[in-house]
């Protein structure tokens, strides 16, 4: 690049069409890491790790591989669990990882999240000595993923040739995708104050029984629940509105109040572990399979979406 | 909340279960025996307990939790900041927390080595 540019975090998207695009664009990638020592982490779906792992031959002993369909089926933890989990062991030397949160299969409900977690990747990283390539799938994602991607990366990798991006705009994706959310058909709803936390608890995990989640599942919905029913009364404004409803294969557990959510970045950070506060909204993002939020001045609202198994 | 008929048989009365939180001395080992949840309600009562736990002379505690049913992830954090903050060979042997508890702290305190977690 020939800008005057300080900042170490570097975030290419890489556009790609077909498998030897694919490889092309990666594997030189993870080679010239391992080359010069530095650690090497791809998250990436299945099949794609499939194809680096098949194409890497001796290599793959020097890289830490996850299905990103696994590791980020959430998007709102791939930063703190996935990309600062990788780097931050590895802090006194660059680090390079393969991040593709935005696969051809995500939802219309999961996107506009994707997106957000796109965005936000700027500013968690900001003066940190790391690069993040993110694939895009050309010939399949649609072409508003393909605009977002200009948006939320600085620089595009395509056909090859490496520029900067001129739509990069980080903080307006992020406000662009805060949209209310679409209302359910029907749903079972408490209204609560710090006396029904407990209540507020136990009604969403006998909601989400009768919806036919069991087991570990149940536990989930009774941590997310406690963690976001407490924050509607400590920050939220004292009170809330909790909601369960059955959507497909999953249960959603929807908390609402009148607080403000400002900072983006909320739960998406790693906590130092010597510090008492600021694990509520990370185990939220950790435990749900997706975490949909809209916030404003009139209040905000938390959906979580669980899967069965 | 009424904190009435949580002392006797635990399972006896049809109502729904105590959102309260009852924390003993065990009789027969050192340590303390909880019953009930940890939430934001009840933190003030865990976190005295984890206090007198912290003070103790003991080398090991032991904190019976058979009769809790919920610990949330702020109970959680309050029983690791205790565990970090013990001197060197003191150690908490938690006994039949709720599933929650373990996998909160595998979740966020996975070397965690002065907390010993048993049974359930």
């Amino acid at each position: 690049m020939t800008e005057l540019s300080t900042e170490p975090f570097v975030h290419p998207a890489l556009f790609y069409q077909g498998e030897e695009e694919y490889l092309q664009g990666t594997v030189p990638f993870i080679r010239d890491g391992v080359k010069a020592g530095e650690p090497v982490a791809v998250a990436v779906p299945g099949p794609n790790l499939a194809l680096l792992k098949a194409a890497l031959g001796e290599d793959v002993a020097k890289v830490k591989f996850l299905d990103m369909t696994e590791a980020g089926r959430n998007p709102g933890r791939i930063i703190p669990r996935v990309l600062r989990a990788f780097a931050d062991t590895h802090r006194q030397t660059r680090v390079r990882i393969i991040g593709e949160p935005i696969w051809a299969g995500r939802s219309t409900v999961e996107y506009p999240a994707c997106v957000q977690h796109e965005a936000l990747i700027n500013p968690a990283f900001q003066g940190r000595d790391v690069t993040i390539l993110c694939p895009y799938d050309a010939d399949r994602l649609d072409e508003q993923a393909l605009t977002d991607a200009h948006a939320t990366h600085p620089v595009i990798i395509s056909g090859g040739r490496e520029r900067p991006s001129t739509a990069y705009a980080p903080e307006h994706v992020v406000d662009r995708y805060n949209q209310p959310l679409e209302q359910p058909a029907a749903a079972e709803e408490l209204v609560f104050q710090a006396g029904q936390l407990p209540a507020a608890r136990r009604f969403a995990v006998e909601q989400a029984a009768r919806c036919g989640l069991s087991g570990v599942r149940l536990e989930d919905v009774a941590l997310i629940v406690a963690e976001l029913t407490t924050n509607s009364v400590v920050h939220g404004g004292g009170s809330g509105t909790l909601r369960v409803w059955a959507d497909d294969s999953q249960v959603v557990c929807e908390v609402r109040d009148h607080g403000y959510l400002g900072d983006p970045l909320a739960g998406r950070r790693p906590p130092a572990g010597d510090k008492l506060g600021g694990r509520g909204l990370l185990l939220v993002h950790t435990l749900a399979d997706l975490v949909r939020i809209h916030t404003g001045t009139e209040g905000t609202t938390v959906r979580c979406y669980i899967s069965h198994h | 909340m009424g904190s009435s008929g949580e002392a006797g048989a635990p399972s006896a009365s049809p109502g729904p279960p105590t959102s309260a939180l009852r924390v003993l001395p065990l009789t027969d080992r050192p340590g303390w025996q909880a019953a009930g949840e940890v939430s934001l309600i009840t933190r003030p009562a865990w976190e005295q307990a984890l206090c007198h736990l912290a003070r103790s002379d003991e080398e090991t505690c032991h904190l019976e939790l058979s009769a809790v049913t919920f610990v949330d992830v702020a109970g959680v954090s309050a029983l690791a900041m205790t565990a970090q903050g013990l001197p060197q060979g003191r150690r908490i042997v938690i006994e039949e927390p709720p599933a929650t508890l373990r996998r909160v702290l595998d979740l966020f305190w996975p070397d965690l080595l002065t907390v010993e977690v048993i049974g359930r």
